[in-house]
């Protein structure tokens, strides 16, 4: 039996202070995730130098949290991993200064991890990856098909032209006069309603893996200005069923196009936007009807958001392959898979 | 005492290794370099050229704002961070205050930040007899002609303006000529006194909601209490889920 891996993670990229202690990049000893939703209700949306002053607010806490609930102390960890891009740059820096500074302190290798590579990871709690898989990525800064030949090895196929998905979802949401994160909300009720605006599906004849979504917000957004000028009375329900209904079209085109160009074992779907039951129950049906002999991860509710718990299974690749970063590390607010 | 002592509040940065009175190393760079990049490697080689390992250092001193609100929370972020994993004391000193120090200890002196629009951050101190900075006005954010008219009732000859921009020498040269400035080249944070005023500053006793001295609220925040918005005590605004 070879010796277990410790690793102590940090994800700080948007609004989320998290930091957790994996073993062996499967098993969760701890995961702590302190959130700031509340805070940036109070403004529709993140603003990045509030979520940035939370995390330092929050940093020292969750990692003492975080070794409390795995009860392992600084020498029982083997490395120290964080996200260092796609994100918010002034919370990135919080995770990236924290994480570099226990590395120096306790001489532990450093990882520096990719927080869509997180996100694709996060399947690693849930079942065996068997390559290559497919991945869809899901939530309010992204929007990509990613194809992982080999542990660590990612192919971006497809991704978003304009708006993320998760991002339409909040500008819609705030239209319907739901607050920030609307995704959850705008799922239930388009639960409750009837797809009856035949809204743009952006994109869908076009021969290629990307999306885009802000046609379909303007749609929704003149739909609904137009009715309010000549006092109709909309039903909200419908609208979300209508707007659902639009992007799951889009989402299940576009990753079916992809699934037939590169067959798979395996749909991995990933990111904030995996919560929504829509998609969850849309992709299931679209494998029954088809007949497709794949298996569809989805990661359980916890780990669908950001959190430190996924850069810990990412990071576990990186350690066994040696792939280690320096104390100069620094922020990649654009980092995407082609760039590493 | 063995002292690791660093500022990075604003363009330069400033590491020392002050052990026992003495500065063994100090790290210095003026040009704009990234202090995310910098900060750990320069503690590291400070250290080294210290002969010392961070299990030797008792104290960690931060320099916590006011100042660059990235700045500071790069070194309010290392800082606490160290204290916290490797149970050091730590000790956190107006990044004014540092500046001051490297003032006349004759002048009242006016250490100044450059918050844009002809605003500053700025405070007042004077050195006591034994060479301890006292504060005279505390650390604020103000508009230029605010400061002036506080400081009016002093004799003119006495102030000195540290760390001012160019902009700012301007306004401080047309309100106060007699008055020293001092520019910012001419005044670069310096971590080995930054140490000195550790060596008799109160340690932090709570290291987790130990956080930079921003002393301005976010614009978002800013407008959301001008609407009449109060902030309820009954809400956590950050929560473990």
């Amino acid at each position: 039996m070879e010796k277990d891996t410790l690793i102590m993670s940090f994800e700080s990229s948007c609004d989320e202070t998290s930091v957790a202690i994996i073993k062996n990049g499967k098993e969760i000893l701890s995961n702590i995730i302190a959130t700031q939703i509340k805070s940036h209700q109070r403004f529709g949306g993140v603003v990045p130098e509030v979520a940035s002053r939370h995390h330092v607010e929050e940093v020292t806490h969750c990692i003492n949290l975080a070794l409390d609930e795995a009860k392992v102390g600084y020498s029982d960890l083997d490395a120290v991993a964080v996200t260092y891009g796609p994100g918010l740059v002034g919370s990135l820096l919080i995770g990236i200064m924290a994480a570099k500074t226990v590395a120096f302190a306790h001489n532990l290798p450093l990882i520096k991890v990719n927080h869509l590579a997180g996100h694709i990871y996060s399947a690693n709690f849930v079942t065996d990856l068997q390559y290559p898989f497919m991945s869809l990525l899901v939530s309010g800064g992204h929007t990509e098909i990613v194809l992982v030949t080999a542990p660590g090895v990612f192919h971006t196929l497809g991704d978003t032209r304009d708006d993320a998905v998760g991002e339409a979802y909040d500008k819609i949401g705030r239209i319907l006069g739901i607050n920030y994160p609307a995704g959850k909300k705008v799922d239930q009720m388009a639960a409750k309603g009837k797809d009856t605006f035949n809204f743009p599906r952006a994109m869908v004849q076009e021969d290629n893996l990307d999306f885009s979504f802000s046609g379909l917000k303007s749609a929704f957004i003149n739909r609904v200005h137009h009715a309010d000028q000549i006092h109709e009375q909309l039903n909200k329900d419908d609208l979300a069923a209508s707007f659902q209904g639009a992007v799951l079209d889009i989402l299940s085109n576009k990753t079916f196009r992809a699934l037939k160009q590169h067959p798979v074992k395996q749909l991995i779907v990933g990111g904030g936007v995996s919560a929504n039951q829509g998609l969850r129950k849309r992709l299931a049906e679209e494998i029954e009807k088809r007949h497709m002999d794949m298996e569809l991860v989805f990661p359980p509710l916890r780990l669908c958001g950001d959190n430190a718990a996924m850069i810990g299974a990412m990071a576990q690749i990186q350690y066994d392959k040696g792939d280690f970063a320096k104390l100069d590390l620094n922020a990649d607010p654009s980092l995407d898979f082609d760039m590493e | 005492m063995k002292i690791l002592a660093f500022d990075t509040s604003n363009k330069p940065l400033s590491v020392a290794v002050f052990v026992d009175g003495k500065v063994l190393a100090h790290i210095e760079s003026t040009e704009k370099k990234t202090h995310s990049v910098s900060l750990l490697p320069d503690i590291q080689n400070g250290l080294q050229e210290a002969g010392l390992t961070m299990a030797d250092i008792d104290l960690i001193a931060v320099a916590k704002g006011p100042g660059s609100y990235t700045g500071v929370r790069i070194a309010v972020t290392v800082a606490k961070t160290l204290a916290d994993t490797l149970n050091k004391k730590l000790v956190g000193v107006s990044s004014l205050k540092l500046l001051a120090a490297n003032g006349d200890k004759k002048h009242l002196l006016v250490p100044l930040m450059d918050a844009r629009n002809d605003n500053a951050f700025a405070g007042v101190y004077v050195t006591n007899r034994d060479g301890r900075l006292l504060t005279v006005i505390a650390d604020h954010h103000t508009s230029m002609a605010n400061l002036f008219e506080t400081l009016k009732q002093y004799e003119p000859n006495e102030l000195e303006f540290i760390n001012a921009t160019p902009r700012l020498q301007e306004l401080i040269q047309k309100q106060f000529p007699e008055a020293t400035i001092v520019m910012s080249e001419d005044s670069l944070p310096d971590a080995g006194k930054l140490a000195k005023i550790a060596e008799t500053t109160r340690v932090v006793k709570d290291i987790d909601n130990f956080i930079p001295t921003y002393l301005r609220l976010t614009q978002a925040e800013h407008d959301w209490y001008a609407k009449g918005n109060k902030e309820d005590k009954n809400v956590s605004y950050v929560e473990e889920v």
